[in-house]
Formats: structure tokens, C-alpha cells, sequence
């Protein structure tokens, strides 16, 4: 134990920002959702119908994972944190993990503390502890957020130890993956692989009959909804996640102890001693460095938007049987609640790709600080050249996965309702709506970024804040005007609403506003 | 060449702050074409400040600096092309191998790597091209730089602490490219706080303490006005040492005598010393770190 305690203080009182904001989000989506549900289905009838609704579409099973009990509003309400969202929490811990083994090893921190009195496994031991603290904290609160958003007290303690033990798998799985390559992105590339495996695993099990029907308890995530969290629970599954992730984190520990410093399980691979003839700019070197995650993220938010697409006639059948109906019919007509489906979904992918944008800028910051930008300038010399490049392939990669979603969308909804054509195009436009908002977004991380090298995260505070006040301002009842800081409560619901110039106009003035506070800053300012 | 007429960087009264810290503080540099200029001080004494400012990376405060007569805030681009830098701790991108990096800065100065000197480089400094940026140990992304650096042919070499991590067979290499891009007429700004590492390869130096320079001139000069070490084994002693003019430091041992001494005071030392009955002497010139170290104490000296 020698230092490991005196290591996870460190590792906390380095994560305080990032780990607060997550529980923050975490813990404020299960209140939002608990007191969002227990409102909108007053009645038990409404609730069956909802719930009976998803458990007959096989893409929402997928997704969501079966409702067990049809009856219980907990369950209902928990619908989409159950299964879909206990990946973040699964993501959370991979951030929490990674961050002080493997990206700590690869900047020779672990070196540096590896010299003084501690012992060689600590650094795994002092992240594995926080990481299990931290996903019991987070289960602790979950239960009472729920418990406070009305729902009934057993099954809420029975929710929140599904998230803690997900979060302890992932701890597990984490401490593995980060043994596995010397590389801090592989590691988090093979982590996101196990979860995405155990996640299909759980879809495979909750959709098809017959032996496959087993695989929901290959996967932790199948073991959350197999809990019976809101109808008698089976308190034993929770031994399921302790013994898995007691397991992981042993074979980690095992494997940490038989190998050297700064290596890993997996051989490093060489590259081409040539570089290409394309690379010979700021601007291709700053491409390179985000083409493979553009491509998984290309990638990802096709297969996502296909699915999204081709379920959104389902889920309106679901909603159909609820209260919502009468209201919307009144509004529009029947058939407008599929293309109000879509605009939800289209704004929450905004946010969702807005973060594309800004790792590209977090990166631009993180290469300032290493010196490769100094370097760069050294053999360059333009600092219009430097900028442009991270703002051209923020911005430009942007724009480009919003084409994707619209397209992907608009063919998964439109070859299920034999309008491709129209709905590809329609749905591209809508996409296109939430551009204005998405740019402001990065362009606002270039203006923090440019200002001082040190502030290349903040994009991630702004982008925090703007969900909370838009996204979840009306659940929270925040007054308007808060509402309306976010960019994206202007955005357009296209393809419900009409595109609205005059928003799009004044979100785009106000983004060459930053875009040129951004450059002016960064063409004067001290590099490094 | 060595008059000054031609001064490839010319930097005077340059003031950076940090702050309330003064990084440079009224520093002057001059280095003219032709020239291996050591720049010489301990950590923080804002070496690297200073070359960043040269290459346009920071802004001063107060003074003036230009590279080939041109402002490296607003000409960067221009003065870039002329020159290659090697920092200290050099970052390479963990995506890319050496091979592809080493291209990259060739083809940003402007030249084409294919008809540079790289190939051979690579081999000189035993680089593996082809590991990835990464996987490189801090010796290997050195050379990294220092291959891209020597493989075309700048005017102007900037190299801030380059040998930090190589062996001595790589610092010897490091040496002979340093020696053959000199012959071919190039001005090379060297920063060190390794005194034997530039001693070899400079003829000139600027000594920096707290962004201040102490000492700057030609390698020969400095010497000239340094004080001489004498070891000496005489047959009686020499009762008038200690209070002679231009002697400093003297230690007696039995028979043996050492000090040091001002070259104007050099003749009547050696008169009394002969007068004592000399049995053996050496006297030798001092080495850069009497210099560097001379230059350092001044401050606190309370030596005459």
C-alpha cells in the first residue's frame, strides 16, 4: 500500500473539475428523468401502454434493454439509463483510469513518481481505488437523485448499485486494456472496444430467442436490467459485478507487476520511414493528427443515425400511447410526432458532434503545450497558418458529421417509410439548421483557447453549461432568458419548425465575431 | 568574420516579463555571420526565453531584436526559411514515425528531403525512421530534430541545449555536423549550460545570469583577461604572495603553491617565484568553467 493512498489524494485533487462536472451530469440526468416520467404518465394505464410499446420494437430493446416490470413507473422512467446510459458511466471510469495509468506512464510521470518510495504498482492501485470510489459515490447518488425525483426507495438503491457495479466493471476492464498497449489511445481504443463487445452482446441477448437469449448475462450491462431493479430485486446479481470486477482488477494488477515500465503486452507497430507527399503542410500534419478519430467518429454517428432513423416510427408508437398524443395531433396532425422525434434526436447529436469540434481545438492546446507547436513555428513561421488549421478541421469535421447524420437519418427513416429521397434531403437541411449553433460552440473554445494556451478545456465547461441551461433548462424550470444562452436553444427543431434566418444569421454574426477575436489573440499573443 | 559587420542576430536592452518575473532583463546579443556563438547560463537564466523571442514564438516587452536585419514578430515566415531550430526538449506528434516528421520540417523550411542530406544523417545517428513519434526515448527524439535540422542547409542553426540525452559517440557526431555546416559558412547560436560540450565547437561566447549578460566576446578574448592557475613547487617559501597585486586564491601545501593570477601581475609572481628557487611549475589557462563560474560569483564577490 506503500504511497497508494498518498496517490489517489493526488489523483483526486487533480480530477476535482472533471470528476465533479460528470457526476454532475450523471447524477442531474436521473433526477431530470425520475421527475420528468412521474409527470407525464400520471396513470398506470399510460404507463403499461409505454411500456409494452417499447418491449414490442426490437431496435428499442436493442437499445434500451426489455422493460420487466410493465407496471413500475421507476422502471419506465429508467428506461434509457438502465442500459444506455450506464455506458457512460462505463466511459467515465475509462477516463478516470486511463488518465492516471497508461496516460500518466506515457508522459513519464509514472517515472518520476516511481523513483521515490512507492511501490511499482501504486499508481494502478491509487487509480483502481478512486475508480471504485468514485463509481460507488456516483451509484450512492444516483439512488437518491432518483428517490428524490419521486420514485419508490428500493428500487432507487437497486438503480443506483446497478450504475456503481457497471462503473467497477469498467474500472476493471480499464486496468486491463491500459496493461495491454505503451499507447494512452489504443489503451482507450481497446476499452471502448470491450464496452461496445459487451454492449452488443446484451442487444444480441435482449432481442433474439433461443440460446443466443443467454448472452444478456455474458454482459454487465444485461446484468443491470436482469437486477429487477424495480420489482424484487435480485440482490445477488450484484455479486455478478463485485466478482468480475474483483477478477479484472486482479489479472491487471498481475500483469502490471510482470511487466516493465513504459511497456506494453502489445508490440508497438513501426510506420512508413517516408512521409507522404501530401504531408507537407501545418495544415495536413493537424489533419493527420484527427483522421482516425474522425473516421471512427464518422463511423459511429452513421450506424447511430441509421438506427435512430429506421426506429423513430416505433418510438412514436410508443409515445402515441401516451397523453402526448391528443396534444400533438392538436398541433400538427398525425404523423408530426415522427419528425418531432427526429428534431429531439438531431439536437441532442449536435451536442454530441459538437464535441468533435472541440477535442480538435483541446488538442491544438495540448500540442502548444508539449512544444510541438513551437516547433512547428520554428519550421513555418505563420501563426495564421497555426490557427487555421485547427479551426479549419474543427469546423470543417463539424459540418461534415452533421451531413453524415443527416444522410444516415434520412435513409434509416426513409426506407422504412419508402421516402428516401425527400426524407435524405429534408433531414440533411435539419441536420444543417443545428450548424450555426455548433460552430458558435467551437468557434467559443477557439476564442478560450486563443486567449491563453492553459484554457484549451474550457470548451468542455461551455459545452457542459449550455446543456444544462438549454437542453435540461425547461425540466429544471429555469427561467427563459437563462434558457436562451445556449446556442442551441436557437437552433431550429427542423424538420418540425421552418429554418429560421434571422436565429441562423445572428448565431453566425456572433460566431465571425469569435472567430476573429480568436485570430486577432492568437496572432499576438506568447506561445507555449 | 569576426569583426561584427555583419550581424546575423542582433539583440539590445531585450526585457521579458512573466509577470512580476523578469525573464530577460536589458540583454543584449550579438552574433554575426560565421560565428559558433555559445549561449551559456544555468537553468532559468532565459536562454530559451531568448530564442524564443528570436524565432517569434513570444513577444518582449521592451528593446529590440532582429534575425538577418528582419523583426521576428512580423517577418517570421521569411526569417523561418533561413533557419532551422532544435529545442531542448523536443515533442514529436505520437501518431507520426520519425521519418514522417523529419520530411515534414524539411518540406516547412522549404526544401525537398529527397535531394537533402537525410539519408545519410539517419545512418550517421543510427535513427530507426520508422518507430513511431511516441515510442521514441528522449535521446532518439533529439536526433529526430537534429537529423531534420542538419539535412539542408540553413543560414542560421538555433540549437537550445541540443546533446541533452545523446551518448558521447552521438555528441561526437552532433560536433562533426556542427563543424562541416560552419565550413559551409552557416552562424550557429548554441545555448548551453554543458561548458564542455561547447567549449570544443565556439568561438565565441555570451555568459547570461537572471536574463542579464555578464560576459560576452570572443573565446580568445575572455581568456586573455582571465586570471592564469599557477601550481608551483618551490624550495623556500615566498613571504610576499599574499599581498601582491593580481593574486588571488593562494593555497600552500608544505613546498606546494597554487593561486591565481591576473596576467598584468604574472611577471613579478614569476620573478618571486624564481627568487624562492622554483622545482616545478604549470600554469595553466582557465578552462570555461572558471569563466562561467567568475561570472556567476561576481554578485557575491568579496574578493578584490
Amino acid at each position: 500500500m506503500t504511497g497508494t493512498l498518498l496517490l489517489t489524494r493526488l489523483a483526486l485533487r487533480r480530477d476535482r473539475v472533471l470528476v465533479a462536472i460528470w457526476l454532475l451530469l450523471l447524477v442531474g440526468v436521473c433526477y431530470a428523468s425520475a421527475e420528468a416520467t412521474t409527470s407525464l404518465y400520471p396513470s398506470l394505464a399510460e404507463r403499461v401502454r409505454a411500456a409494452e410499446a417499447i418491449n414490442s420494437s426490437p431496435s428499442i430493446v436493442a437499445l434500451y434493454g426489455p422493460v420487466v416490470d410493465v407496471t413500475s413507473i421507476g422502471e419506465l422512467a429508467m428506461t434509457k439509463l438502465t442500459v444506455l446510459y450506464a455506458v457512460f458511466v462505463a466511459v467515465f471510469m475509462v477516463v478516470v483510469i486511463r488518465r492516471h495509468t497508461r496516460t500518466d506512464e506515457e508522459s513519464g510521470l509514472t517515472e518520476l513518481v516511481g523513483g521515490t518510495a512507492v511501490r511499482s504498482t501504486a499508481p494502478l492501485a491509487a487509480a483502481v481505488l478512486l475508480g471504485c470510489g468514485l463509481s460507488l459515490v456516483l451509484g450512492a447518488l444516483a439512488g437518491l437523485a432518483d428517490l428524490a425525483g419521486g420514485l419508490p426507495l428500493e428500487g432507487s438503491l437497486a438503480f443506483g448499485a446497478s450504475w456503481a457495479g457497471v462503473g467497477l466493471v469498467s474500472v476493471g476492464l480499464t486496468a486491463i486494456a491500459c496493461q495491454l498497449s505503451a499507447s494512452s489511445r489504443t489503451c482507450a481504443a481497446f476499452s471502448a472496444g470491450a464496452i461496445a463487445v459487451l454492449y452488443a452482446f446484451r442487444a444480441v441477448g435482449d432481442t433474439s430467442t433461443g440460446p443466443l437469449h443467454a448472452l444478456r448475462w455474458a454482459s454487465p450491462f444485461g446484468w443491470s436490467t436482469q437486477l429487477r431493479a424495480w420489482s424484487e430485486p435480485r440482490w445477488w446479481v450484484l455479486a455478478l459485478y463485485a466478482l468480475t470486477a474483483v477478477g479484472l482488477i486482479t489479472s491487471a494488477a498481475l500483469v502490471r507487476g510482470r511487466r516493465d515500465l513504459g511497456s506494453g503486452l502489445v508490440a508497438e507497430r513501426t510506420g512508413p520511414a517516408q512521409a507522404s507527399p501530401r504531408l507537407r503542410s501545418v495544415l495536413a500534419v493537424t489533419v493527420r493528427g484527427h483522421r482516425a478519430s474522425l473516421l471512427i467518429w464518422t463511423v459511429a454517428v452513421a450506424a447511430l443515425s441509421v438506427f435512430f432513423g429506421t426506429v423513430a416510427p416505433d418510438i412514436s408508437d410508443m409515445l402515441d400511447s401516451s397523453s402526448a398524443r391528443e396534444m400533438i395531433e392538436r398541433l400538427g396532425g398525425v404523423g408530426v410526432i415522427q419528425e418531432t422525434l427526429l428534431a429531439a434526436e438531431l439536437s441532442v447529436s449536435a451536442v454530441v458532434l459538437t464535441c468533435f469540434g472541440i477535442s480538435v481545438i483541446a488538442q491544438a492546446g495540448e500540442d502548444e503545450r508539449s512544444g510541438r507547436t513551437d516547433e512547428l513555428m520554428a519550421a513555418e513561421g505563420s501563426r495564421g497558418a497555426i490557427i487555421g488549421s485547427h479551426l479549419v478541421v474543427a469546423l470543417a469535421g463539424s459540418l461534415w458529421l452533421l451531413v453524415v447524420t443527416g444522410v444516415c437519418m434520412g435513409v434509416g427513416f426513409g426506407a422504412e417509410e419508402g421516402t428516401l429521397t425527400s426524407s435524405v434531403r429534408s433531414l440533411v437541411a435539419a441536420a444543417l439548421g443545428q450548424a450555426p449553433a455548433v460552430c458558435l460552440v467551437v468557434l467559443l473554445t477557439a476564442v478560450a483557447w486563443s486567449w491563453r494556451c492553459t484554457w484549451h478545456h474550457v470548451g468542455w465547461v461551455f459545452l457542459a453549461a449550455f446543456v444544462t441551461v438549454g437542453q435540461l433548462g425547461e425540466l429544471l424550470r429555469l427561467p427563459d432568458w437563462v434558457v436562451n444562452l445556449s446556442p442551441y436553444s436557437h437552433a431550429p427543431a427542423m424538420p418540425v419548425e421552418p429554418f429560421d434566418p434571422a436565429a441562423a444569421t445572428a448565431l453566425l454574426a456572433l460566431g465571425v465575431v469569435a472567430l476573429t477575436a480568436a485570430v486577432a489573440r492568437f496572432r499576438v499573443r506568447d506561445l507555449g | 568574420m569576426s569583426s561584427g559587420m555583419d550581424p546575423v542576430v542582433e539583440v539590445a536592452g531585450l526585457v521579458k516579463r512573466f509577470g512580476r518575473l523578469r525573464a530577460l532583463d536589458d540583454l543584449d546579443l550579438v552574433v554575426t555571420r560565421g560565428q559558433v556563438h555559445g549561449f551559456l547560463g544555468p537553468n532559468g537564466a532565459g536562454k530559451s526565453t531568448t530564442i524564443r523571442a528570436l524565432l517569434g514564438l513570444i513577444r518582449v516587452n521592451a528593446g529590440s531584436a532582429t534575425v538577418f536585419g528582419l523583426d521576428p514578430w512580423r517577418d517570421a515566415v521569411a526569417i523561418h526559411r533561413r533557419l532551422a531550430y532544435v529545442p531542448g526538449d523536443v515533442a514529436l506528434w505520437p501518431n507520426l514515425t520519425g521519418g514522417e516528421i523529419i520530411d515534414l520540417f524539411i518540406r516547412l523550411r522549404g526544401a525537398d528531403p529527397q535531394r537533402s542530406r537525410r539519408a545519410e544523417l539517419i545512418d550517421r545517428f543510427e535513427l530507426d525512421p520508422t518507430t513511431k513519434g511516441r515510442a521514441y526515448s528522449k535521446g532518439n527524439r533529439q536526433k529526430v530534430a537534429l537529423v531534420a535540422a542538419f539535412a539542408t542547409d540553413p543560414e542560421l542553426l538555433v540549437l537550445d541545449e541540443p546533446t541533452a540525452g545523446l551518448d558521447p559517440l552521438m555528441e561526437q557526431e552532433f560536433n562533426d555536423c556542427v563543424a562541416e555546416h560552419v565550413r559551409r559558412g552557416a552562424t550557429v547560436l548554441l545555448s548551453s549550460h554543458i561548458l564542455s560540450e561547447v567549449e570544443r565547437l565556439v568561438d565565441h561566447v555570451t555568459i547570461v545570469r537572471a536574463g542579464h549578460v555578464v560576459e560576452s566576446g570572443a573565446l580568445a578574448d575572455l581568456r586573455h583577461l582571465r586570471r592564469n592557475r599557477v601550481r608551483a613547487t618551490v624550495k623556500e617559501a615566498v613571504p610576499s604572495l599574499t599581498t601582491m597585486a593580481g593574486v588571488f586564491d593562494v593555497q600552500t601545501d608544505g613546498d606546494d603553491l597554487s593561486f591565481t593570477v591576473e596576467p598584468d601581475a604574472l611577471t613579478p609572481v614569476l620573478a618571486a617565484l624564481t627568487g624562492a628557487g622554483v622545482r616545478d611549475l604549470t600554469i595553466t589557462p582557465p578552462t570555461l568553467e572558471d569563466l562561467f563560474l567568475d561570472a556567476y560569483r561576481q554578485p557575491h564577490d568579496d574578493r578584490p
